[in-house]
C-alpha cells in the first residue's frame, strides 16, 4: 500500500504531463488556459419534476470544485448532464468552448471521465482488466488486428498493460491487479473506479461521492489521491456529503438546493453563508443520515 | 523427485457439518469400511437370473463366480475406486476427505445406475431376490459402501484441493504433458464409445455409458482434489504453444483409437459442428452478454448457401464452387444476416432482445419451410449435396495410408477438427483484445462501458456479425457432411440446445462450449435406449448440473483466480462492509 500516499509518477520518466498530452486537443480549446468545462443555464425537466433549474458554472484547468447539497438537489443529475447521459432540456454544456456531444462514449473520448455514486465496476473482470477497458478510447487497435494479433496489436497491448500497471500503482492497488473486481474491499473498489476513469486520459474527472462508506483513514487517502490527480493537471469535480472533506479539498464549492445553484464560492464563504447553513448544514445529523439514504434511492431511480 | 510443497491455500477448509461432526473420530475407519464394502459389492452377484434382453454385460448374475476374479466393466471400476479409497485412507496425503468424497460419489453413481437398471429391466425385485431364496445383494452392498465413503470423507472435514508448486525441467514437463494428453485422448475415446452403438443389438449401452460416466466423474473429482489436475493445468499454461499443438494432434489422432469407426467418426463430426457453432454463440452470449434465441438460423444460412453453391441438382443457383470458397461465402452471407439481426440491439435490451432474436429464428425456419425464393427446397429440402472434394479426393471415402486403413468419415472428422481449431483461434484472439474486453464490459455493465468510451452500438453489432460468421462456417461443413440441407435441422429447439451448451459448459470459455456441445449432443444419443424416459433423463441431467454447478462445467473465473498472485492474503470480502466510519452508506448495488 506504499504507493497510496506517494506523489504520482504515472509514466515512470518523471514527465507528469503525459496523462494530458494524449488527449486530442479540440480546436480553439485551451488557448485561454482558464475555463475547460462550462455549463450555461442547464435545465433538466423529468415530466413535472424540474431536477435542475438554470445551473451555470465554469471549471478552470487544475481546479477542484466541490458540489454539495441536500439529497434530491440534483447533483447526480447535473453529472449526468455533464457526461452526455442526459440531454439537458435547455441550456448547454461545452468543453473547451465546443458543445458537449450527447453520447457518453464520445464525451469520454473528448476527455471527461467519471465515477459512479454506487460503484459500477465490471465485477467479473480483474482489477487490471477494468483499467484496460478504460484504455479502450486511447488504444489504436482495429477489429482485424484484434483478430490477427500482429506486431501493432502487441505494441498497443503492451502500452495499455504498462499504463494499467502504473495507474494501479498510482491508486495503490498493484497487489490486487489479478483479483476480480467484485472481490476487492469496498474502499479499494472506489479507488479502482478512479483508476479506470484515469485510464481514459481525461482532462476533467467527475467523482460522484468518492468517499461514501469509507472510514477516516480511507477518506484521507482519497483526499491525497484527488490532490495527486489535480497535480497531474486534471480538473476535478467532486460530489460529496461529507462537508468537512469538501471544505478541506476544494478550491471552490457549489451548493445545489432543489435544482438551483444557491451559493458559489470558496470553502470559507460557503461555510459562513447562512442560507447554506439553513438549507443543508443546519439539519440535525440524524436527519442528514436519513436524507442520505433517500438520496441514494433517488439516484438509483434516475439512472 | 523434488518434494511437493503445499502452498497456503486460498479457500478455507469446510468444517464437518451438523451431525456428521460426531463421526469425526472415526473417519479413517469409515473410509476403510466404505472401501471394503465397495470391494465386497463388486464381487457379489448383482442379479439372480439372466435378464430378458440377454445376459447383462460384465457377468452380473449369480453365474459370475464361474469365472473367478475375472473382473471387468463396472465391477472393475468399483474395485479400482474401492482400492483407491482404502489406499488414500491409509497413506498420508493432503485433502483426504475431498479425494475420498469424489471416489464415494463415483461408487454411488455406479451402484445406482446398474442396480436400478437391473431391477427395472429384470421386472422388479425378482431380479435381485429369486423365489428359490437366492439373492443378489451386490448393488445394495456397493451403494452402502459408497454412502459410507462419502459420510466418512465429509465427517473429517473437506479441505480445499491440494496445490502443487512443483516445477520440473522443460523436457520432463513436456513428456508429462504428452502422457497427460494421451490419457485424455484415450479417455475421450472410451467415454465416446462406452456402451457401444446402442440400439436393438445392444440394449444395455445407455446403462453402461452412464455407469462409466459415474466412474470417470468420481475418479476425476478425486484426482482434482489431490491437486494433480490443477498441477497439470498450470503446467500446460506454462507451455501454451506446445500444449495447443499436442492437443490438436491428439484430436486428430482420435481415428486411431477405439473410436476409429465410421459411426463414431460421424458422431464426432456432428459434435464438432455444434461445438464450432456453440463457440460462435459464446461470443454473442458469453462475451457480449446478448441473449440470442434464434442463433441456429445462422448455421442454417451457412448450410443453405453451401447447398446452393454445391452443384446439387435441387439448387436453383446451380453453380459449383470449390469448397474453401464456399466456406468463405457462407460465412460472409451469415455474417451479413448477423449484422441485420444485431441492429435492433442498439435500441433493445435484455429480455426484449431475446424476443427479437426468437422472432428472427422463426422467420428463418418458416421461410425455409416455404422454400423462399426456391433457395431452401422447402419440405423436400436440398438433397444429394455432393461430398466435399479436395485434391481429387472425395471426403466420404475411406483412407489408406500404408498399412493403416481408416474408415470413411475420417476426412470429414479431420476437416471439422481443423474448423473447430480455427474457430477457437478466432474466439481466443478476440477475447484477449480491445474488442473482447469491450464485449465483456458491455456484458458486465453497459452504462459503465459507455461511460468508459465504448461505442456500444457498433461493438454489439460486431459481436452478432462475427458470431454469425462462425456459425455460417460450420453450416457449410454441415450441409456437405450430411448431404442434405433441410429446414428441420434449424428449429427453435436447436437454438435452445446450443444456448444450453454455452451456459452448461461455462459462459465465455472455449473448453466450456466444446464440453457443453459434447454433453448436449452425445447424451441424447447415448440415452436412446431409455426410449420414453430419454428426454426426461436429459432434462434431469441439465437441472442437476445447473443446480450443483451454476457457473458451468468449465467456468471462467476459476482460471483467473488460479492465476492471481497466490502469496497474497485473500482480500476482505466486500460484503463485510466498510470498517467503521461515521457516515455509513451501503453501496446500492
Amino acid at each position: 500500500m506504499s504507493g497510496r500516499h506517494a506523489r504520482p509518477d504515472m509514466n515512470g520518466t518523471g514527465n507528469e504531463s503525459d496523462v494530458t498530452t494524449a488527449i486530442p486537443m479540440v480546436a480553439g480549446g485551451s488557448a485561454s488556459g482558464s475555463t475547460i468545462l462550462q455549463a450555461s443555464g442547464v435545465t433538466m425537466q423529468f415530466g413535472g419534476l424540474r431536477a435542475l433549474n438554470d445551473v451555470s458554472f465554469g471549471l478552470s484547468e487544475g481546479e477542484i470544485i466541490g458540489l454539495i447539497g441536500p439529497n434530491g438537489a440534483g447533483k447526480t443529475t447535473l453529472f449526468n448532464c455533464l457526461t452526455g447521459l442526459y440531454a439537458p432540456t435547455s441550456g448547454a454544456v461545452s468543453l473547451r468552448g465546443n458543445p458537449m456531444p450527447q453520447d457518453p462514449a464520445r464525451v469520454t473520448e473528448q476527455g471527461v471521465a467519471r465515477t459512479f455514486q454506487n460503484i459500477r465496476l465490471f465485477p467479473s473482470m480483474t482489477a487490471a482488466e477494468n483499467v484496460m477497458v478504460g484504455r479502450h478510447v486511447r488504444m489504436k487497435q482495429s477489429p482485424l488486428s484484434s483478430l490477427l494479433h500482429g506486431p501493432s496489436f502487441r505494441r498497443s497491448e503492451a502500452e495499455a498493460a504498462e499504463r494499467t500497471e502504473k495507474l494501479l500503482a498510482f491508486v495503490g492497488l498493484s497487489q490486487f491487479a489479478g483479483e476480480l473486481a467484485r472481490n476487492l474491499p469496498y474502499g479499494d473498489q472506489r479507488r479502482l473506479e478512479i483508476a479506470r476513469a484515469l485510464a481514459t486520459d481525461p482532462a476533467v474527472l467527475l467523482l460522484d461521492e468518492p468517499t461514501a462508506g469509507m472510514n477516516a483513514q480511507e477518506t484521507e487517502a482519497t483526499r491525497q489521491l484527488i490532490f495527486a490527480i489535480r497535480d497531474l493537471g486534471i480538473s476535478v469535480v467532486v460530489i460529496e456529503h461529507d462537508t468537512k472533506f469538501i471544505f478541506t479539498l476544494c478550491d471552490r464549492v457549489l451548493v445545489l438546493v432543489q435544482g438551483e445553484l444557491l451559493v458559489e464560492g470558496s470553502p470559507d464563504e460557503v461555510r459562513g453563508d447562512p442560507r447554506v447553513v439553513e438549507a443543508y448544514l443546519g439539519a440535525p445529523p440524524d436527519e442528514v443520515d436519513a436524507q442520505i439514504h433517500a438520496a441514494e434511492d433517488e439516484g438509483e431511480n434516475h439512472r | 523427485m523434488t518434494t511437493i510443497e503445499k502452498a497456503p491455500s486460498q479457500a478455507l477448509a469446510e468444517p464437518p457439518r451438523g451431525r456428521l461432526a460426531a463421526l469425526a473420530p472415526y473417519t479413517s475407519v469409515l473410509r476403510i469400511v466404505g472401501g471394503v464394502l465397495t470391494l465386497v459389492g463388486a464381487f457379489l452377484p448383482w442379479a439372480t437370473f439372466v435378464l430378458n434382453d440377454g445376459p447383462y454385460p460384465e457377468g452380473a448374475t449369480l453365474e459370475f463366480f464361474s469365472e473367478p476374479f475375472g473382473v471387468s466393466g463396472f465391477r472393475l471400476h468399483l474395485v479400482l475406486l474401492g482400492l483407491a479409497s482404502i489406499v488414500v485412507a491409509l497413506v498420508p496425503v493432503a485433502a483426504k476427505g475431498r479425494i475420498v468424497r469424489g471416489f464415494g460419489w463415483g461408487v454411488i453413481a455406479i451402484s445406482i445406475v446398474n442396480g436400478l437398471y437391473i431391477t427395472v429391466e429384470g421386472g422388479g425385485f425378482g431380479a435381485i431376490t429369486a423365489s428359490d431364496g437366492t439373492a443378489a445383494f451386490g448393488a445394495f452392498v456397493a451403494l452402502v459402501g459408497g454412502v459410507v465413503l462419502v459420510v466418512g470423507a465429509t465427517a473429517g472435514g473437506i479441505d480445499p484441493p491440494t496445490h502443487w508448486d512443483l516445477k520440473l525441467g522443460r523436457v520432463v514437463e513436456w513428456l508429462i504433458l504428452l502422457v497427460a494428453y494421451a490419457i485424455v485422448l484415450l479417455l475421450v475415446a472410451a467415454v465416446l464409445t462406452s456402451g457401444g452403438q446402442g440400439g436393438a443389438a445392444n440394449p444395455f449401452s445407455g446403462a453402461v455409458f452412464l455407469s462409466f460416466l459415474g466412474a470417470v466423474g468420481g475418479a476425476i473429482a478425486g484426482l482434482h482434489a489431490s491437486g494433480l489436475l490443477g498441477w497439470i493445468a498450470r503446467m500446460s499454461e506454462r507451455h501454451r504453444i506446445y500444449s495447443v499443438i499436442v492437443l490438436l494432434l491428439a484430436a486428430l489422432a482420435l481415428p486411431l483409437t477405439s473410436a476409429g469407426t465410421e459411426y463414431w467418426m460421424t458422431v464426432a463430426a456432428n459434435i464438432g459442428v455444434y461445438a464450432a457453432t456453440a463457440i460462435g454463440l459464446n461470443i454473442v452470449v458469453g462475451l457480449a452478454g446478448l441473449l440470442d434465441l434464434g442463433y441456429v438460423a445462422f448455421l442454417g444460412i451457412g448450410a443453405f448457401v453451401a447447398a446452393n453453391l454445391s452443384g446439387a441438382a435441387a439448387s436453383v443457383v446451380g453453380i459449383e464452387l470449390p469448397f474453401p470458397l464456399v466456406l468463405v461465402i457462407a460465412a460472409v452471407v451469415a455474417g451479413c444476416f448477423g449484422a441485420v439481426v444485431g441492429s435492433p440491439t442498439l435500441r433493445v435490451r435484455g429480455d426484449y432482445l431475446a424476443i427479437v432474436t426468437l422472432a428472427f429464428g422463426e422467420i428463418f425456419v418458416r421461410s425455409a419451410q416455404n422454400n423462399i425464393g426456391g433457395l431452401t427446397g422447402g419440405s423436400n429440402s436440398i438433397p444429394n449435396i455432393p461430398p466435399v472434394e479436395l485434391f481429387g479426393k472425395g471426403f466420404n471415402e475411406s483412407v489408406t495410408i500404408g498399412a493403416l486403413n481408416l474408415p470413411s468419415g475420417v476426412l470429414y472428422y479431420v476437416l471439422i477438427v481443423l474448423i473447430v481449431a480455427a474457430v477457437m483461434w478466432v474466439f481466443g484472439n478476440l477475447k484477449n483484445s480491445r474488442l473482447g474486453r469491450a464485449w465483456i464490459a458491455i456484458r458486465e455493465d453497459e452504462d459503465a462501458a459507455r461511460a468508459m468510451g465504448i461505442r456500444t452500438g457498433p461493438i454489439k453489432i460486431l459481436a452478432f456479425l462475427i458470431g454469425a460468421m462462425l456459425a455460417g462456417f460450420a453450416g457449410a461443413f454441415f450441409a456437405h457432411k450430411l448431404g442434405t440441407a433441410s429446414y428441420e435441422s434449424f428449429r427453435f429447439l436447436e437454438s435452445v440446445t446450443l444456448l444450453a451448451a454455452v451456459i452448461l459448459g461455462g459462459m465465455g470459455t472455449i473448453p466450456g462450449a466444446v464440453l457443453g456441445a459434447s454433453v448436449l449432443f452425445v447424451l441424447p444419443e447415448k440415452l436412446r435406449e431409455f426410449a420414453d424416459y430419454r428426454l426426461l433423463l436429459f432434462g434431469l441431467a441439465l437441472v442437476l448440473i445447473m443446480r450443483f454447478r451454476p457457473q458451468g462445467l468449465v467456468p471462467d473465473a476459476h482460471r483467473r483466480a488460479e492465476l492471481a498472485p497466490e502469496s497474497e492474503a485473500p482480500p476482505d470480502h466486500p460484503d463485510d462492509g466498510p470498517a467503521g466510519g461515521t457516515t455509513v452508506k451501503a453501496a446500492a448495488t
